[in-house]
């Protein structure tokens, strides 16, 4: 793990539950840093739904094959087994879990990926999601690296609590299901901008993204508007190449 | 989809809605979901209201008089689970009407709903992002909260109100069949792929429409070609299909 990265990463995430919180946003930050701090090629955070799957809401990529990959821990994986458990689950070589995990070591492993670390995201006694990270070489992740992700993913808890003050909404469940669809706007905003600008959806979102932060409004907020037509991202034009946040 | 749980569970819920309509003699509608989604959620009634400007807070169906009352009492009041829950695009579970919490929050409508015979109310917005149709409102006569499982039914009992909605609007729908019509089955929509809402939101630009009517079109031509859903909106993502006006010559596939 990076140590020096570490002040940085609390003081952007303290910024971000602060000032127009946007619960997305929020989870997206936390993901891109516990990838970076912890050394990780890719990383996503799932939550519960009460309906009975493991949804994505934030991934270090929106690229599809990163997506699917999470998607389809809804039937076998580290992540089930983490939000099963309650505990953290790890592989050090994906390579050697063709029976743990048939059908995910597989595709993981296509997709480039040799290691897996999941934590808990927890709440008194639930789990209500799991934080997933993703090495390209095999190896474990180490202990300071299991405890600051774990701190990570409780620190998304807490923001996804947080909203409460700001929503008046009384239970996580409310919460949970406000966040769960509010990734749904979002999804149909990055397919809509994709198509008039003619990028894929993965570049739509980065331009997304980036509006929200630099117009200080939530994702979320900005998402909405743009597909009701209030809000026009006026500083794009289609020729422009998209700025990529981190690369 | 088997080892989905919550594709197994919209399988289960419209398995008993399927059965419950045949016992009327006619297709699952809104008011199957409302009768269906009180027996199985344990509430003592329901009621589902249309989302609209001109009609906001339109009673579509209701269950007894005690879920009526807190309909009127909503659109009297101006305040209530379903006016805060339209507001806020998250469901309002209130266990509790008779807590403290709650007169500060609804003071005319809570103490009313309480009179009326209500101890808890959840209120589940009927929605897939920007697509809003209407809210279910859950009542139940003793106070208490909704279990994880119970919650994931209602969910789902509302995903299912949200798309027979759909249907109803679409003039075409009629033709295609009884049931849950076109392409849209609820366990295939219960399996949330980001895709499908990436395609509707394509959609939206190719077709030159709403996001509500993208959606529909989506089905359409899912169930008109017989395919899955999440198959059309990864070929709408990839771009190897597009709907409607082509810029240039059309690739295979064009609706």
């Amino acid at each position: 793990m990076d140590i020096e990265l570490l002040p940085e990463a609390f003081v952007e995430l303290a910024d971000t539950l602060v000032a127009g919180f946007d619960i997305i946003e929020f989870l997206h930050v936390l993901t891109d840093r516990s990838v970076e701090l912890l050394g990780a090629s890719a990383g996503g955070l799932l939550l519960a739904d009460p309906r009975g799957d493991l949804r994505v809401v934030a991934a270090s990529s929106e690229q599809a094959r990163l997506v699917e990959l999470f998607q389809l821990q809804n039937d076998e994986g580290p992540c089930l087994d983490c939000f099963r458990s309650g505990q953290p689950v790890a592989s050090a070589d994906l390579s050697t879990e063709s029976r743990r995990w048939p059908h995910f070591a597989a595709n993981a492993s296509e997709a480039g990926f040799a290691a897996v670390q999941a934590l808990p995201m927890r709440l008194r006694d639930e789990t209500i999601g799991a934080l997933n990270l993703f090495r390209d070489a095999p190896g474990p992740f180490g202990r300071a690296d299991v405890r600051v992700g774990q701190a990570l993913a409780d620190v998304a808890t807490i923001g996804l609590l947080n909203e409460r003050t700001l929503r008046r909404s009384e239970t996580l469940n409310e919460q949970l299901q406000a966040a769960l669809n509010s990734r749904v706007i979002i999804e149909q905003a990055k397919g809509k901008l994709a198509e008039r600008l003619g990028l894929d959806v993965d570049d739509a979102f980065n331009i997304l993204r980036s509006c929200a932060r630099r117009t200080n409004r939530g994702l979320s907020e900005l998402a909405r508007a743009f597909i009701d037509g209030s809000e026009e991202l006026l500083d794009l034009s289609p020729g422009k190449t998209p700025p990529s946040p981190r690369g | 989809m088997a080892g989905n749980r919550a594709a197994s569970r919209a399988e289960t819920i419209w398995g008993l809605l399927a059965a419950h309509a045949a016992r009327r003699g006619a297709p699952a509608s809104v008011a199957d979901v409302c009768a269906v989604c009180v027996q199985t959620v344990g509430m003592s009634g329901a009621a589902v209201t249309v989302s609209g400007k001109s009609s906001p807070g339109h009673v579509m169906c209701v269950t007894d008089e005690v879920s009526e009352q807190i309909e009127e009492l909503q659109l009297t009041f101006g305040e209530g689970p379903r006016v805060d829950a339209a507001a806020d695009g998250g469901p309002v579970l209130v266990p509790d009407l008779g807590a403290d919490d709650v007169t500060g929050r609804w003071p005319a409508f809570g103490p009313a709903a309480r009179l009326a015979g209500a101890s808890a109310v959840f209120a589940l917005p009927l929605q897939i992002g920007v697509i809003r149709v209407g809210v279910l409102d859950l009542y139940r006569r003793q106070p208490g909260p909704l279990s994880t499982d119970q919650l994931g039914d209602a969910l789902v009992f509302a995903d299912t109100a949200t798309v027979l909605m759909l249907d109803r609007a679409d003039q075409a729908a009629g033709d295609r069949g009884g049931g849950i019509g076109p392409g849209g089955q609820p366990w295939q929509l219960a399996l949330r792929r980001a895709e499908i809402d990436q395609a509707t939101g394509m959609l939206t630009e190719q077709l030159g429409v709403g996001m509500e009517e993208a959606f529909v079109r989506l089905r359409a031509y899912a169930y008109a070609q017989d395919r899955r859903l999440a198959d059309v909106a990864r070929d709408l993502v990839a771009r190897t299909l597009r709907m409607g006006p082509a810029p240039g010559p059309r690739r295979d596939g064009a609706a």
